[in-house]
Formats: structure tokens, C-alpha cells, sequence
């Protein structure tokens, strides 16, 4: 049945790397990337293990491998999925046990780009621990810590899924989200600081991760060969049962949570009361005020879309972290008053997603949105005029909240025409782009984060582009901001203020027309490439 | 349904009328002064035309030189078994898929270069309800008038006449994720018909739908090709077609094969009902057994 899955998998993978363009481009692209980000990761850790001294190298290892567990547990809830996974309710009325599902769930999960990064930082470690312990020693630490990521990154999508399920888990998602920022952001901060002051060697011998942190699953597994270069089998015995016990554990949670998912109904978000009673009739009327009436109504209703809004959360998170640590480098922003211009900055990483793929997120509706008899210039400042509004919105709740930590009020009336010009040029950029490469996003399956990176690779690859492209398009009026607050007024704030707003008019207007065009034109392509079948 | 409604003094109103010019059904005739009979464009084009459309999808051609004139105020059935190209057909005359070569349109309009004036004449009830899922049934038909230039007033009160007809009323509220297949179907024919198109795509209109509504549909659709509208229908269902249906066309491997009123295919076919000519016309007469297993008991 495992073998039957992974088939599965390795077929839809492979009829869609030949019938898909996007697959077709995007597969190698991201087998490449993803093996370049692993490659320069594997070597920084052979290279800092050769550096330090053997007791050193074994803390070591362990803080990595609690490291590497982490961020792949929880990366593709916080940025995006790194796995394509096969939806388990599509084998819901299979006479399938539900051990052997999730086995070959999980199996299956490895057929897929990213297996890539696995191979290589686990390869790494076993050839790093092999030397210091033992090759089998090394292997089975790294078979068990292999095993830990995919089971354990499928527990916590699916729970975080689960979660998303009711009305209620809506709201707490964002909790999850800061949650996972603002640790993120402490951890890296301190062990920034602490290497920085003490040293690699010192700062891991200083915190090595012993006594109950070696139940911790991933430095259980990695203390399975750390334990054998120490010359503790009988240790190394016990965490590998540790190990284990934290796979079935994980596994068997996972098994439960999709019992329950495959059971439970997903909660409807409730249309809130003026909804209901009048419908969209009730307020501004015209074609592109009811689109941005209804975009914003899936900005709250979509749970992906709302994931994406309340983002923001994290840059939250971040501040909190700064004040909780204190030191590093992050203090140091906290004294400056003009912190809150760089919420209309901060906001390019909120809003992306969409700003660029203004009709990925439609899916199958495009279909239902394209038929109807609406200029394509107008769809587009439909769908603008919302994700403005929200832009404006993330941008004074960080503004504001980024005023009261550095106490930077002064500063803050020049927010405003920062953030038009901000908001203008991701619009202007995103226009073309949802237009010339829209990012298709799967249908939501059970769990919510299952999807395939190279399905959208091209689209992601144009993205991080684009994302460049903003950020050199905001240099100019950035500069003369600076030269507004930081050099006593070289320039008047108001022909700043001026400055940046035409900045951005020009760049959106010059893009609502070429993109505009583009979409009458590729009309059908679009329809084409967002769909899911 | 009960008693018919009278025209009322607002004219934005859908009246709804009953008028009994069948045996078996009313009709159910959609009366709005703006557009009431939804009349085409120019007395002599055709309501719906292809010429010479062809699409192919790497080496296998879904639809093949496709010639297609449906006049004013035809219910056309459009008929074929599955994968004969009836859904690429009908995407590509409403625009949602490039031919390959040949043209397609609306009246005198062309699809592909004049989209949105075909756009504003039609409305298209697809196979696969591609809806917005998380906007409720009242939002669905609301957002739908708006982008199709009605006022307010005009959306509001079509939108609660139509959930009303179509027995949506008490379910408006509701978001359409969480309508039954039947609801859905229903709604998004009332929001393929809300701004009075004169000319209606339906895929499997009736697919899903109870006996009741289904039937009100039935009388909805006939009386809105008698007040001068064009309907092109796909469906499978044999009885429905030759029920509705003023014109049938027959479409095998992507080819436009037969065309006929339901009484001249059943004459030409020699068959009896509009079913039986059709499987004389695409399959021939097939006598094959199912597999023998299936005809012992299930263990």
C-alpha cells in the first residue's frame, strides 16, 4: 500500500512534469535552487564542525539538527509549502489502514523537489558524524532525524490546517503565526548575541544541549551518533529509542488529526450581519467598487489570504523580540525615530503574495470572473483598489506600533505618502506580473499547505524578481525621505512627501495601462494557467 | 410558485408571468422594459456563430473546422458523447479559450475582437461551478449586476425576485461553499440570467437539481427563448433535449456531424425518440455484454 502511494505520487509528478509548461520549467529550477540553498548550508556545517574542537562539534551537531528540525517543521506554514502532498481525503473511503496511510503519505511526501535539501544536509551529516563516531551510527542518526522532519513537518501543517478549519482557529492562526515570528526572531537574536560575544566554540560549549533537552525529538536522534563519538553506546541506545518513540508519537497524533479532519466539516467563515441582511448591494455600487468590495471580503473569508494578511504579525513579533532580548542588532533600531517610515517597507513582504498574483487566487472562479463584461483595466483597479486599502491599513498598524516602540511620533506624518508610494509601485510591478506569469495555487485539499513547489516555481522565480524590482523602484524616494529626517531638512518634507506620491503614480499608471493590455490579449492564457484541475 | 405576479408599476421588476401554452408546462416569462426581449443585434446574423474553429491540444484536435449558425430565439441542444468537444466549443465562443484557427461570436459581434460586447449579451451556466465559493448566494447575484452595469436598485430587486423564483430565498444568506450541488446549480443560473442576456450557454443545467426546481427551470428557459433569447444547451440528458430543444446539433471527435429539429433526427435516424437517434447517430447499435464477472454475485 506505501509502495502504491509513492507510485501515485511519483506518477502525478511525472504527468505533470509533461503536460504542465509551468512544471516543466519550474521543476529543474527548483531542484536547483533549493540544492544551492542546501549545498551552502551543508558546507557552513562541515566547515564550522571541522573548526571546533571534537566536545564542541557534538553540541554542535546537536544545536543543528534542533535547527534544521524547526525550520522545516515550520517553514512551509510561515512562508510557503516546501512539499507536495497527497490529500488524504482522497483516500478516505479506501480500505486502507491508517498506519500504513500515513506511512505512505509520508513517503510520498519525499517525492518531490525538496527531497533535494534532505539528501544533502542529512548526506552531510552522516559523512561529518561519521567521522567522529561511526558511519552506521551516523546513518541511523540522520535515518531517524530524516524521518522525524517529514512526519513531524506533516503533523504540524496538518494541525495548523486543522486549526484553520473552524471559524475561531481563523483568528488564532495569527497567534500561531506571531508565535512562530516572534521565537524565530528571539532564538536568532540570542544566538546571534551569544556567538558574538562568546565564540561558536564557547557559546555551544557553554549551552550544550544536555539533560532534558536530549528527549527533544531531532537532538535525540542526532545524540544516537553524538552519544557513539562519546563513547556512551548505552546512551546512544536510549536516545534512538527516544527517537523512535517520537515517531510513532508524531505519526500516531497525525493519524488522529486526520481521522478528525476526514470526519469534521471545515467551518464556513459567518458573512457578518450587514452581509447578510442586504447582501453587496447595500454600500458603494460600480464595477470596480463591488470587485474591491469582494476581494476584501476573501481577504477575511479565504484562509490562505487571510494567513497572508495577518503576516504582519510577524514583523510584530520582531519588535517584541527586540525589546525581550535587548542587545544585538535589533536594539539598535529601537532608538531611532524615523523606525516608523519603514512600515510602508516592511509591508512589500506582507502584501506580495497577492499584489502579484492578483488571479492566482481566484482558481477555478477565473473562469466565472473572465466571462463576465469587464475591462480588463478595470478588473485590475478593482482587485488594486482592495489590496491598497489593506496595504494602507497593515502599513498604519505597523507605522503606529513601530512610533510607540522608538518613540518616533515625529516621523510618523510622513508615513502616509511613504506608504502610497510603496503600495503604488508593488501594485505597478505586481500588475504586470499576476498578468504575465499569475501563480496557480492548488485546490485546498485537507491540508491546507499541500502543494508542489515547482508548480509555481516560475511564477515564485518571477516573484523574488519583482520583489527586487520594488525595492530599487522605492531607492528614489526612499533617499529623499532620508534627506528629509536624517540631514535637518536638506529637503523639504513636503517636496519629499510630493515626490514620493508622484513616484508611484507614475510607475502605477504607466503599469494599470501595460498591464491592461497585456490582459486583454492573454485573456485566456490567464484563465488557463490559474485554473486547477 | 404561487399565483402568477401582475407587472408591476416598477419596471425594473422581473415580472414573473405564467402563461399556459404547452400541454404539460407554463411558461415562465423573466419581463424587464430595459432589454425585455433580449433581441439580437441585427434581424439577419445569427444569435450564435463558428466559422472554421478548430483547437488542438498538442497533437489531439478537440475540435475540428467547426461551422455553427444558431438563429434568434433557438433553444439549441448541443449534443456528443463525452470528449466530443462540447465544453471546448462553448469556451471558446464565450471567450475563455483561443481557438487554433477560425472565429467565433455573438450576433455581429466577434469573440475575439470585440470580447466585451459579446460578453455583455451573454451568460454561461458551466458544467463545473466555478463560483465564488466563500460569497454568499445574495453577494454571488449582487457582485454579478454590478459588473454587468445594473443599478443598484435593479440588482437588488432582480436578485431577490430570482432567489425567490428559484427558491433560494431563506438560503441567501449562506455562503455557496455550503449550498447542495441542486442550490448551486440554481444560483448560478440566476446569475447567468440576472442582467438578461440574449443568449444563454447552460452545461447540465438540470444535473443535480430536484424534480420541482428542475421543472420551474424547465418553464423559465422556454419562456425566455419565446420573448426572443437564444439558448444553447449541452446536456446528456435525452428526455430534457428533446423536450426543450427546437434544434439539435450532434458533435462526434470535434466535428459538427448532424443537425436537425428533434422530430427530422428522429425521421432521419428512424428512431422514436431523440435518445435513440442519438445513440443510432454516434454509436451505432451496441450489443456488447458487460464483463461476466459482474454478473455473479458480489462476495
Amino acid at each position: 500500500m506505501v509502495g502504491h502511494l509513492a507510485w501515485l505520487k511519483s506518477r502525478l509528478l511525472w504527468n505533470g512534469l509533461r503536460t504542465d509548461p509551468q512544471r516543466r520549467v519550474g521543476f529543474p529550477v527548483a531542484v536547483v535552487a533549493l540544492g544551492a540553498a542546501a549545498w551552502y548550508l551543508a558546507d557552513r556545517y562541515r566547515e564550522a564542525m571541522s573548526d571546533l574542537s571534537p566536545t564542541a562539534g557534538r553540541s554542535f551537531a546537536l544545536w543543528g539538527a534542533l535547527a534544521l528540525f524547526s525550520v522545516w517543521v515550520t517553514l512551509p506554514v510561515v512562508i510557503f509549502p516546501l512539499d507536495e502532498n497527497l490529500d488524504p481525503a482522497q483516500f478516505a473511503l479506501a480500505p486502507i489502514d491508517r498506519w500504513k496511510l500515513v506511512t505512505g503519505l509520508a513517503v510520498a511526501a519525499l517525492i518531490a523537489p525538496s527531497v533535494v535539501v534532505l539528501v544533502l544536509l542529512l548526506g552531510t551529516n552522516v559523512v561529518v558524524l561519521g567521522a567522529a563516531a561511526t558511519v552506521p551510527a551516523a546513518m541511523a542518526a540522520s535515518l531517524l532525524l530524516g524521518v522525524q522532519m517529514v512526519v513531524g513537518g506533516q503533523l504540524f501543517s496538518t494541525a495548523v490546517s486543522a486549526v484553520l478549519r473552524s471559524r475561531r482557529g481563523r483568528d488564532l492562526a495569527v497567534f500561531i503565526i506571531m508565535g512562530i515570528g516572534l521565537s524565530g526572531f528571539a532564538a536568532q537574536a540570542l544566538v546571534a548575541a551569544t556567538v558574538g560575544e562568546l565564540g561558536l566554540e564557547q557559546a555551544v560549549l557553554a549551552y550544550s544541549l544536555d539533560g532534558a533537552a536530549v528527549l527533544l525529538p531531532p537532538v535525540a536522534a542526532q545524540n544516537v551518533a553524538v552519544a557513539i563519538a562519546g563513547g556512551e553506546p548505552v546512551e546512544a541506545a536510549v536516545s534512538g529509542l527516544v527517537a523512535l518513540a517520537w515517531i510513532v508519537g508524531m505519526a500516531w497524533g497525525w493519524m488522529r488529526l486526520l481521522d478528525w479532519m476526514l470526519t469534521t466539516p471545515t467551518e464556513s467563515p459567518r458573512p457578518n450581519r450587514a452581509a447578510r441582511s442586504r447582501g453587496m448591494a447595500g454600500r458603494a455600487w460600480g464595477t470596480r467598487k463591488v470587485l474591491a468590495r469582494k476581494e476584501l471580503r476573501f481577504y477575511l473569508r479565504d484562509p490562505r489570504q487571510r494567513l497572508v494578511w495577518t503576516g504582519a504579525v510577524i514583523f510584530v513579533g520582531l519588535a517584541a523580540a527586540s525589546i525581550l532580548v535587548g542587545t544585538g542588532s535589533l536594539a539598535v533600531f529601537r532608538r531611532q525615530d524615523w523606525l516608523p517610515l519603514v512600515a510602508p517597507a516592511l509591508v512589500l513582504f506582507v502584501g506580495l503574495p497577492i499584489a502579484l498574483n492578483q488571479f492566482g487566487w481566484e482558481r477555478n472562479a477565473a473562469s466565472y470572473l473572465f466571462v463576465l463584461p469587464v475591462p480588463p483595466r478595470s478588473l485590475l483597479l478593482g482587485k488594486n483598489l482592495a489590496t491598497f486599502a489593506a496595504l494602507m491599513a497593515e502599513t498604519t498598524f505597523l507605522a503606529v506600533a513601530l512610533a510607540a516602540l522608538s518613540g518616533g511620533w515625529s516621523t510618523l506624518w510622513l508615513v502616509p505618502p511613504l506608504a502610497v508610494c510603496s503600495a503604488a509601485l508593488q501594485l505597478a510591478v505586481g500588475n504586470v506580473v499576476s498578468v504575465v506569469t499569475p501563480l496557480r495555487l492548488p485546490r485546498e485539499g485537507t491540508d491546507v499547505f499541500a502543494q508542489a513547489t515547482e508548480q509555481g516555481c516560475l511564477a515564485i522565480a518571477s516573484q523574488v524578481v519583482s520583489f527586487f524590482a520594488i525595492g530599487m523602484l522605492m531607492v528614489p524616494p526612499a533617499s529623499v525621505a532620508v534627506l528629509t529626517v536624517a540631514f535637518g531638512e536638506v529637503v523639504s518634507p513636503w517636496v519629499a512627501a510630493a515626490f514620493a506620491v508622484a513616484w508611484g503614480a507614475v510607475f502605477y499608471l504607466a503599469s494599470i495601462w501595460l498591464a491592461g493590455l497585456l490582459l486583454r490579449r492573454r485573456l485566456p492564457e490567464v484563465v488557463q494557467w490559474v485554473q486547477v484541475s | 410558485m404561487g399565483a402568477p405576479q401582475s407587472p408591476g408599476s416598477d419596471h425594473n421588476r422581473i415580472v414573473v408571468q405564467f402563461r399556459r401554452d404547452t400541454a404539460d408546462e407554463t411558461s415562465v416569462h423573466l419581463a424587464t422594459p430595459r432589454g425585455l426581449h433580449a433581441e439580437p443585434d441585427t434581424p439577419t446574423s445569427p444569435a450564435v456563430w463558428a466559422k472554421g474553429l478548430t483547437r488542438r491540444f498538442g497533437r489531439s484536435v478537440a475540435v475540428a473546422d467547426l461551422d455553427l449558425a444558431i438563429a434568434p430565439g433557438e433553444f439549441y441542444g448541443l449534443l456528443g458523447q463525452n470528449g466530443a468537444g462540447k465544453t471546448t466549443t462553448i469556451k471558446m465562443i464565450v471567450g475563455l479559450l483561443r481557438p487554433t484557427a477560425g472565429t467565433a461570436g455573438i450576433g455581429p459581434f466577434d469573440t475575439w475582437k470585440e470580447p466585451l460586447e459579446v460578453k455583455r449579451r451573454i451568460g454561461v451556466l458551466p458544467e463545473e461551478f466555478n463560483l465564488y465559493e466563500r460569497l454568499t448566494g445574495a453577494e454571488l447575484l449582487d457582485f454579478t449586476a454590478a459588473m454587468h452595469g445594473l443599478t443598484r436598485t435593479e440588482a437588488a430587486e432582480r436578485r431577490d425576485e430570482l432567489l425567490a423564483l428559484l427558491d433560494l430565498e431563506q438560503d441567501a444568506a449562506k455562503l455557496v461553499a455550503d449550498y447542495s450541488r441542486g442550490m448551486r446549480k440554481k444560483v448560478a443560473l440566476a446569475a447567468a440570467i440576472i442582467h438578461r442576456p440574449s443568449v444563454l450557454f447552460l452545461d447540465e443545467p438540470f444535473e443535480g437539481v430536484d424534480a420541482v426546481s428542475a421543472r420551474l427551470i424547465r418553464r423559465l428557459l422556454r419562456g425566455y427563448t419565446e420573448q426572443g433569447a437564444t439558448i444553447v444547451f449541452s446536456s446528456h440528458e435525452m428526455h430534457l433535449v428533446e423536450k426543450l430543444c427546437t434544434r439539435i446539433g450532434i458533435m462526434e471527435h470535434g466535428r459538427l456531424t448532424m443537425e436537425d429539429t428533434p422530430d427530422g433526427l428522429c425521421r432521419r435516424m428512424g428512431a422514436e425518440t431523440v435518445e435513440d437517434a442519438f445513440i443510432a447517430a454516434v454509436a451505432g447499435v451496441d450489443e456488447r455484454d458487460g464483463p461476466a464477472w459482474l454478473g455473479t454475485s458480489p462476495g
